[in-house]
């Protein structure tokens, strides 16, 4: 025959001559299915077994890390090889011995996923990428040689880009179980989670979604989540929680002592039992405090405030924006410090940090003119302590180029509160004493349209609501 | 003009901060000028090793030839300091001291289990073989005093709070109480010492002139740091207070706290004298100047140009006091809030009334001192006394300072040496019992810039005497305020005899996180 298929070429060139060769393929075969089998073989049973094999699976961690290192290197060496032939033959060696850590690793992990009795869907999935990765790179092994003699060009390159894609998936899966699935995108920057719409669940409004359920998905769920299931115990949705563990139910509504999961968490943290067990941090008392009282006033799922417990909404202080370097202006702020007694001291040694204005030196003889003087410094003042000055409605023509301004004080000053408003574009305005001056609740109202501004104090004002109490303004947000 | 021996300079002054050789060397220069003198006469301190360390590398470095007092809190005033280190909570500092020892298990230390325990002996277990004081070392027995007042629950928090602190208890939802603060020593001068400076030896600077060296001043016209004396109603256990307590030990005395009178002036010798007018004065204070600047020149000594800032401070404090005390202006709300005492000068509600003046003014840390808590016998009929004094007083402080924004950038502090032991002193009666100083553990609280408020941090064990979670030690508490205030505790360092001093000394000290806010 001298025309022959495309099929039958392939299987003349590919399929095993020698005899040698042929006991090769033989062999893989066996070990595959070996390795297939070994999720059936080696059952994920979720209770802990002998100490030796925890002790021995402990250095999974640590193994994993030689064959993600070598397969890596693999392309690298395959590629360049093409113009440094010795680096080819170097990667025929690398393969070999990935194929030989893979098995290693992969003994580990199952041994330290039987023995310390974790089971749950991550484990199982990290178990069968690592045995399709150490299946795969077996393969390669085999395949390597056809590549290598230029018989079949294309079957190596193809099954070397799959292992690697199961690699960096097995990886990923590996690493979700250690540091929680979270890990990657907690602090992905806003932009960029909106694009890959990670967590946009609807805004949790039950005291058990906003303030109990954060706690176990920052504390436990890595152990205690669909990653692992220690002790059959799952902690990342409100059924799972009161469904319980082995050991019996987590929490009993109504009764913190019978519930488990707060008897744990208060335990000494030596004991055997406490949790968050491995060395990890205990909880914090608020929030055994928190867990408590949920516990105690029935663990709602939809409950939305508990009795006794009130949280300060945590609205996140607005970060310190840099302003730009003032250093240059060094000379003028000393001259300014000896002229009109006026100081601006840096808030830190660090520049960006900005710089605050004092003139308590000089607060008599301070006014609306001097503050006009300090434009020049203006977008390099963070504070502005004008208390007790001579500073009028005035000064927030010039105080509104304050442009990285955070702090205001205008105590007893003859600040009346007409045009406030001008202090508007102060986007980074957070506080704003008008304390001891004449403004009244219809100047501040303009106020009202100032996100950031979390502090305003009007104490001993017209616009103070009940004199002497402490949040007497219409943003009742004062507190420090 | 006489020449320093060691000065070679004819052209200039022989001022180390001109001579042309690195920082370093103008720093020893200073250490070995200041050595001689303190070898020789009675100097002290290396002010100016101080100046050429903190001037040493900085970015507004002024220029000027004359480096008088003037020159010098300008220096600072300027805020050319390489401090604070990072953008602080707070730029101020109230620091309550309850000389003597408050009894944490009759104000703040909740132990219910006691009341079944009235009379019986402490378990050996829970002493653990302790050094007791002389006091009650001799004593046969050890029996559980429970205390005398009841407590409720007060606030969201739902903290515990002795019927002793009615006003107190009002606040406790903005107070950081920590239950675990516990220090080295067991008597006065040592633990007082400790709590300021760091050490139990006098002679170290105390945290206000630590502060005042490395934040500088916010008001040229008082000092950096002052300290108020409480008056004293009872005449049996107070514990003396003296000046070393606010002293800066090797640091400038311009660094040093600036006590109020309670009696009087409020500064001696700060008015001008009958007969001598303003101008007279200045003049005088001017003739004084420059002889001090010349002795200076010859001899080379920092304290020298420390007195000078000192006169010139005393010379801009004769406007700035009277305006200080002068609460003529202060609103009725003021006096419904601290009550009639704080008419009184001297009274510790007056006092706590002029700290807040001072948060007002730009005065970076002040200090009111209260004795009298040293209740070694007569607990029931002392205490009341006491937090009489101080309760209303302290909420008011925290109340006035919440109400007018000065909380979130003032940092409060309550706290004595030590606390004070759960058996009794002497006799134990259901009337009455006395308490023994006690070391293992004291109840303090913060408040303010810097630290998370609406929590108890630590807990003690059932009797009081052991902290059994999140210790506190002096070191930790001290790093603590200080971080509060933008200053990391390793970093403010002063060279002296061979060792970077710092307040919180060479044993390792940490921020209590958990405090912070």
């Amino acid at each position: 025959m001298i025309h022959r298929g495309g099929l039958a070429v392939f299987a003349d060139r590919a399929l095993p001559k020698s005899k040698s060769t042929r006991l090769a393929w033989i062999a893989a075969l066996a070990l595959s299915v070996a390795l297939v089998l070994l999720p059936w073989v080696v059952k994920l049973d979720g209770k802990p077994h002998a100490d030796w094999e925890q002790f021995l699976g402990r250095f999974h961690p640590l193994a994993v890390h030689l064959p993600i290192g070598l397969l890596v290197l693999l392309p690298i060496l395959e590629i360049v090889g093409k113009f440094r032939p010795a680096l080819r033959e170097a990667a025929g060696f690398v393969l070999g011995l990935s194929f030989a850590s893979c098995l290693f690793a992969l003994m580990l992990g199952v041994l330290l996923a039987y023995g310390s009795g974790e089971a749950g869907a991550g484990v199982t999935l990290h178990e069968s990428g690592g045995i399709a990765l150490t299946i795969g790179v077996l393969l390669c092994l085999l395949a390597r040689p056809w590549w290598s003699s230029g018989n079949v060009a294309y079957a190596y390159p193809v099954l070397l880009t799959c292992t690697l894609l199961a690699l960096a998936w097995t990886a990923h899966q590996g690493g979700s179980l250690t540091h929680g699935s979270n890990y990657l995108t907690q602090y992905m920057p806003a932009p960029l989670k909106r694009i890959t719409a990670f967590r946009t669940t609807p805004p949790a409004t039950s005291f058990y979604a906003k303030r109990i359920n954060p706690i176990f998905d920052a504390n436990c769920v890595g152990c205690h989540g669909a990653g692992k299931i220690q002790g059959g115990l799952r902690l990342d949705s409100y059924e799972s929680l009161m469904k319980g563990g082995q050991d019996g139910p987590a929490i009993v509504a109504g009764k913190p002592d019978k519930s488990l999961l707060l008897v744990r968490v208060t335990l000494p943290p030596s004991h055997k039992q406490f949790m968050p067990a491995e060395g990890k941090p205990p909880l914090k008392a608020e929030q055994i405090a928190w867990i408590k009282a949920w516990i105690e006033q029935g663990a709602s799922p939809t409950a939305a405030t508990l009795a006794g417990i009130s949280i300060r909404e945590d609205r996140p202080e607005l970060p310190l924006q840099p302003v730009g370097d003032y250093s240059a202006l060094g000379p003028e702020i000393r001259a300014m410090a000896q002229g009109q007694g006026a100081k601006l001291i840096p808030v830190s040694a660090k520049p960006e940090d900005g710089l605050v204005l004092y003139t308590v030196d000089a607060s008599a003889s301070f006014g609306d003119a001097q503050l006009a003087q300090l434009q020049k410094f203006a977008p390099y003042i963070v504070e502005a302590e004008l208390a007790r000055t001579a500073v009028t409605d005035a000064s927030f023509d010039t105080l509104k180029q304050f442009t990285h301004l955070r702090a205001l004080h205008l105590e007893e000053t003859q600040v009346t509160g007409a045009g406030l408003a001008k202090l508007a574009p102060l986007s980074q305005l957070t506080y704003l004493n008008l304390s001891g001056t004449k403004v009244t609740s219809a100047a501040i109202a303009p106020l009202s349209s100032m996100k950031n501004l979390r502090h305003l104090y009007l104490y001993n004002t017209p616009a103070q609501l009940a004199p002497g109490s402490v949040p007497a303004n219409p943003f009742a947000a004062t507190a420090p | 003009m006489k020449q320093h021996p060691l000065c070679t300079d004819t052209e200039r002054e022989p001022d180390v901060m001109h001579l042309a050789v690195p920082a370093g060397l103008k720093q020893e220069w200073a250490a070995l000028q200041t050595r001689r003198h303190f070898l020789g006469r009675t100097g002290k301190v290396l002010g100016w090793a101080a100046m050429a360390s903190l001037l040493g590398d900085r970015a507004l470095r002024g220029d000027t030839a004359q480096q008088g007092a003037k020159g010098r809190s300008d220096a600072q005033a300027a805020g050319l300091l390489k401090l604070p280190y990072f953008a602080p909570k707070a730029k101020r500092a109230i620091y309550l001291f309850m000389s003597g020892g408050p009894p944490q298990i009759d104000l703040l230390d909740y132990k219910p289990n006691l009341a079944a325990l009235y009379d019986k002996d402490i378990p050996d277990s829970v002493r653990g073989g302790q050094q007791l004081t002389g006091m009650t070392a001799g004593q046969a027995r050890f029996p559980i005093a429970p205390s005398h007042w009841a407590f409720k629950r007060y606030g969201e928090t739902g903290t515990w709070v002795s019927d002793l602190l009615p006003n107190t208890a009002k606040i406790v939802d903005d107070l950081t109480i920590i239950k675990s603060t516990n220090t080295e020593a067991i008597n006065h001068e040592p633990a007082i010492m400790l709590m300021n400076t760091g050490n139990m030896n006098p002679g170290k600077p105390c945290m206000g002139a630590w502060l005042a060296y490395g934040l500088g001043s916010m008001n040229d016209n008082l000092p950096t740091f002052m300290v108020l004396q409480s008056k004293l109603n009872m005449k049996e256990d107070n514990q003396p207070v003296s000046s070393r307590l606010w002293s800066s030990g090797f640091l400038s005395s311009e660094y040093a706290g600036v006590g109020l009178r309670s009696q009087g002036d409020p500064v001696l010798f700060l008015s001008d004298p009958s007969g001598v007018s303003h101008e007279v004065r200045r003049k005088m204070l001017d003739a004084v100047n420059a002889i001090n600047r010349q002795t200076s020149e010859e001899l080379g000594d920092p304290e020298t140009h420390a007195r000078i800032a000192q006169y010139e401070m005393a010379y801009r404090m004769q406007t700035s006091v009277p305006e200080l005390t002068d609460l003529s202006k202060e609103p009725k709300s003021t006096w419904d809030l601290y009550g009639p005492d704080a008419k009184e000068p001297g009274t510790f509600a007056y006092n706590c009334l002029m700290a807040r003046r001072m948060a007002e003014r730009g005065v970076r840390f002040t200090q009111v001192y209260k004795r009298g808590w040293d209740v070694h016998g007569n607990v029931t009929g002392t205490l009341p006394i006491l937090c009489q004094e101080t309760d209303r007083a302290c909420y008011a402080l925290v109340t006035d300072l919440k109400q007018r924004g000065l909380l979130d950038d003032t940092l409060v502090i309550w706290a004595g040496e030590f606390g004070r032991t759960v058996y009794s002193q002497g006799g134990l009666t259901p009337e009455n019992y006395g308490r023994d100083h006690h070391p293992r553990c004291f109840t303090t609280w913060m408040t303010g810039g810097g630290v998370r408020t609406g929590i108890t941090f630590g807990e003690t064990d059932e009797y009081s005497y052991n902290v059994i979670k999140d210790p506190v030690t002096v070191r930790d508490f001290n790093a603590t305020i200080l971080h509060c205030l933008g200053i990391d505790h390793n970093k403010l360092t002063y060279k002296f005899q061979g060792l970077d001093q710092k307040l919180t000394g060479p044993t390792p000290a940490s921020v209590v996180q958990g405090l912070l806010a």
